[in-house]
């Protein structure tokens, strides 16, 4: 671990790893060139270009086909954070009805509809989408590419999503809100206790935010596979790509659980079919495996990405390379491995067989270690560096507190007598909010307030700030604490009230409290938000002397990233640096053309045109929104939908004539011969 | 802030086949996820036997057939038929990597003349299984096995149908050749999987 010092931020690099990269190319596909003595009027003419080439069409008709990761990536972070705060003042109707015993402010069904709604809000429509909305802005920057693998079907989940949320919103201002739990049981949300369509609603949001959950995984993946540039080999991925690498995969193995479930619920209510329904063979107990085989994943899909932004703030605030590289890496993968294993802990209350429960409990308790690994390597950064504590810091430390505190109550109910004991009490809901806000929202407000000045060019201000860390972190403590207590004495969520002579009263009046202050605080940041965008400080290419690539570019980045392609010279891009960048010269600037690389060593493979700005991926969201929710009302919509997929499909190949790619019809020998001599330089 | 030109890459090619191109991850990625879908279909399948003394459960009619064991004649046509798709696939993947137009353009006729008879076939399937879906979770499970895979069947022959439709209508480039090795994965992915999917569906509840 080296000490960096340096006034701006900036550290004097450590160059040893320049030379191992710019020897490396060395065949006949692509060769060194000495210092170009391009006059700067070229350098001027090759921008001009790359800005009419990469612009996004004007106007309403722009916002709907840009394929721009960055665009697409902000529309998902304010979508998300527009139902975060949905989610939130769900959230706070439910505080002010528990604030006192025999309350009326809502009624049963009311309540049901909330905390499913909050619940299912919470988790598919802002958790979720909001970490990969992050990981779409910044993956392609960190890795030094022009947009992502996908640009089309990146448009395409973001309208997905769109349409996933306001179905959900829709119904419930209707009065047909799902109302079984954001996890809608069966035998509950099955055909015989929940007539009406409230749980179908919530069956076919899930489908469209799995669309769009998986969509965006396979264009991270994508991304991050063959979009590196030359010399960001994978032992040099910074770990929040890393992070978003592995969530990504875990999302591919998880999320077809939950569609699988949804859908045989769905086809439980609308056809008739028998899955969950023992009467005719069916099992409840199945849903609940194949809900939770996604559900614990999940709380690591949401928790995995958090952990990348921690890597990123404590490396930038503590001006240190990460202590223990390699170890963190590790241990994200093995907590991905673990987060399969430990889904039957959420079904503890259910016979199973003794055996089973212990291994799931051994489980449950081992994947403490990664983490504990993990929060160790930050420690270890930031022991003894000269911490430059700003608010994405505070964050990060508040993460660290409110995480542990979380975890701990975790091991608790991996043990099944405790478990059982507690199980669907408040002590479930102090833990899993402990967890889910300590471990992805306080995460994310700090990425918040590291991002902001990148995606904006304007920093937010530091007094409002730590104000809001500040309110956020006691506001959090006061509504969630007494909650454990409230469990253990008994009292059960999902219950609309409860009597005066329980002795809960105060408890949950002072977590009422703690919601206001908590709502307060994340106020501060909407004002903060506002006041930054108008009279914000102008942030500069890298106000907080960070050390990954998105910080050599101009805040925000213009609509092509990179002019030039860098060349990577070591873990910590930017402090590795040489004083003349290292870069990559001859791809085109009068196409969308960026660089494909190999998979490990990122040696440089293809020029690749990436396609443009196009109607078609609305187009299939609303065949796909066909399909799903006239699907509600009767099968006929699937077979409407198979047409209407087609027929855009159809569309999407066939259309554009004048098709840009130019240089694709090259002679296919040519090629060949320098792909395999590719080959041979890979292996 | 100065920079200095060490890579010039404008001599590399645009396309390049298999895990060269990112089409091929896509692919790819996107058939994880419907493998690990296919994956949790059958362990809901096995789940779903534990609950039936008999598996498939008897019939309650009196003039239906005693053994209501799926037919396995249009199944097991239907998976030889598969089989033997490969074949011309490949043809059709060797030749767009050779660039041979032709060869590309016979391999994939045949396979989308193959995909039209296999779905016509799966039709007969479901009529082949004793069960309607609404009868039991048997039936329930069967039918949605079969309906997955032939919502496969459906995109795979589409995805045959575009390609081959632009290889006669357009020109045969780069990366439309790119594109048909590609679909062949696909195809392969289609018939390997329903290799599985037949013998869980027709010869599990034959092995008691």
């Amino acid at each position: 671990m080296t000490e960096i010092t340096g006034t701006a931020g900036v550290p004097p690099a450590s160059r040893n790893a320049s030379t191992e990269v710019t020897a490396k190319p060395s065949n006949s596909a692509f060769h060194e060139v000495g210092r170009d003595g391009r006059d700067p009027s070229e350098d001027e003419r090759e921008i001009k270009e790359l800005e009419r080439v990469w612009a996004c069409p004007p106007g309403i008709y722009g916002w709907f086909t840009d394929t721009d990761h960055k665009a697409i990536a902000l529309r998902y972070v304010v979508t998300a954070f527009v139902f975060f705060l949905f989610g939130g003042i769900e959230a706070l109707l439910m505080r002010i009805q528990l604030a006192r015993p025999e309350s009326h402010f809502l009624s049963p069904d009311l309540y049901n509809q909330v905390f499913t709604v909050h619940g299912t809000t919470m988790m598919f429509l802002f958790a979720v989408p909001i970490m990969t909305a992050v990981g779409i802005y910044l993956v392609p920057l960190m890795v030094g590419t022009r947009d992502v693998a996908f640009p089309r079907l990146n448009n395409y989940g973001y309208f997905v999503y769109l349409i996933g949320g306001i179905l959900l919103y829709v119904s419930f201002f209707l009065n047909t809100g799902p109302d079984a739990g954001w996890f809608a049981y069966v035998p509950l949300s099955g055909p015989g206790y929940s007539p009406g369509k409230r749980v179908d609603i919530w069956a076919q949001m899930i489908s469209f935010t799995e669309i769009s959950a998986l969509s965006g995984a396979v264009v991270v993946i994508g991304t991050v596979f063959k979009m590196r540039a030359p010399g960001m080999s994978l032992h040099r991925l910074p770990l929040f790509v890393w992070a978003q690498l592995v969530t990504s995969f875990m999302i591919i193995f998880a999320m077809p659980a939950v569609m699988l479930a949804s859908s045989l619920l769905a086809s439980d209510r609308l056809i008739d079919t028998h899955f969950f329904n023992p009467a005719e063979g069916g099992d409840a107990i199945l849903y609940q495996h194949m809900f939770w085989f996604f559900g614990h994943p999940e709380v690591y899909i949401i928790f995995i990405p958090a952990l990348g932004f921690v890597s990123s703030i404590v490396i930038t605030f503590s001006r240190r390379r990460i202590f223990g590289y390699t170890a963190m890496v590790l241990s994200l993968i093995a907590t991905a491995f673990l987060g399969f294993g430990l889904w039957v802990h959420h079904m503890f209350a259910t016979p199973l067989p003794q055996l089973g429960q212990s291994f799931f409990t051994a489980a449950s308790m081992m994947i403490a270690i990664p983490s504990g690994v993990q929060i160790f390597c930050w420690i270890a950064t930031m022991w003894g560096a000269k911490l430059n504590i700003k608010t994405p810091l505070l964050f990060v430390l508040g993460f660290v507190a409110i995480f542990v505190l979380g975890g701990l109550t975790g091991v608790m109910l991996a043990s099944v007598p405790l478990d059982l004991q507690i199980h669907d009490t408040f002590f479930v809901v102090a833990h899993l909010h402990y967890v889910l806000i300590g471990g992805a929202v306080f995460p994310l407000f700090g990425a918040f307030y590291f991002w902001f000045p990148k995606w904006t060019g304007r920093m937010l201000s530091e007094r409002l700030g730590k104000w809001n860390f500040w309110l956020m972190f006691i506001g959090f403590n006061l509504v969630f604490f007494p909650m454990h207590q409230l469990g253990l004495k008994g009292m059960p969520r999902r219950v609309y009230t409860y009597l005066p002579e329980t002795g809960w009263a105060s408890l949950n009046l002072l977590a009422s409290l703690g919601a206001l202050v908590l709502g307060i605080g994340v106020l501060i940041f909407i004002v903060n938000f506002f006041w930054a965008r108008r009279f914000g400080a102008v942030a500069g290419p890298n106000p907080w002397g960070a050390d990954t690539l998105e910080w050599s570019l101009t805040s925000p980045p213009p609509a092509y990233n990179f002019q030039r392609i860098p060349v990577v010279e070591g873990r910590n891009a930017l402090w590795d640096q040489s004083t003349e960048a290292p870069v990559v010269v001859g791809l085109s600037s009068t196409k969308r053309e960026t660089l494909v690389s190999s998979v490990v060593d990122a040696v440089p493979e293809l020029r690749y045109e990436l396609p443009g700005p196009s109607i078609w991926p609305l187009l299939l969201a609303l065949a796909t929104a066909e399909t799903f929710i006239v699907g509600i009302f009767t099968p006929w919509a699937f077979l409407v939908g198979a047409v209407l997929t087609f027929a855009v499909f159809v569309g999407w190949f066939f259309g554009n004539p004048n098709y840009e790619n130019v240089d694709a019809k090259q002679p296919p020998d040519e090629t060949n011969f320098a792909s395999e001599d590719l080959r041979a330089e890979e292996a | 802030m100065s920079t200095r030109p060490v890579i010039d890459v404008s001599e590399l090619p645009h396309h390049g086949f298999d895990t060269l191109d990112t089409i091929w991850w896509g692919n790819n990625l996107l058939l994880a996820i419907e493998t690990s879908m296919f994956v949790l279909l059958i362990a809901t399948y096995f789940y779903l036997r534990q609950n039936f003394e008999l598996w498939p459960p008897p019939l309650a009619q009196l003039t239906a057939p005693l053994d209501p064991l799926p037919d396995l004649g249009f199944g097991t046509a239907n998976a030889i038929l598969l089989l033997i798709s490969c074949a011309p696939m490949i043809w059709a993947d060797v030749s767009a990597r050779r660039g041979s137009q032709s060869g590309t353009q016979r391999g994939l006729l045949i396979c989308l003349l193959i995909g039209f008879v296999a779905m016509v076939l799966r039709g007969f399937e479901f009529r082949a299984v004793k069960f309607r879906w609404d009868s039991n979770a048997y039936g329930s499970i069967v039918w949605f096995i079969l309906g997955m895979h032939m919502l496969h069947l459906l995109t795979v022959t589409c995805e045959t149908l575009l390609l081959t439709g632009w290889s006669f209508v357009r020109e045969f480039d780069m990366k439309h050749r790119v594109d048909i090795t590609a679909l062949a994965v696909y195809w392969y992915w289609v018939v390997g999987i329903w290799m599985v999917l037949y013998a869980v569906v027709y010869f599990a509840p034959r092995v008691s």
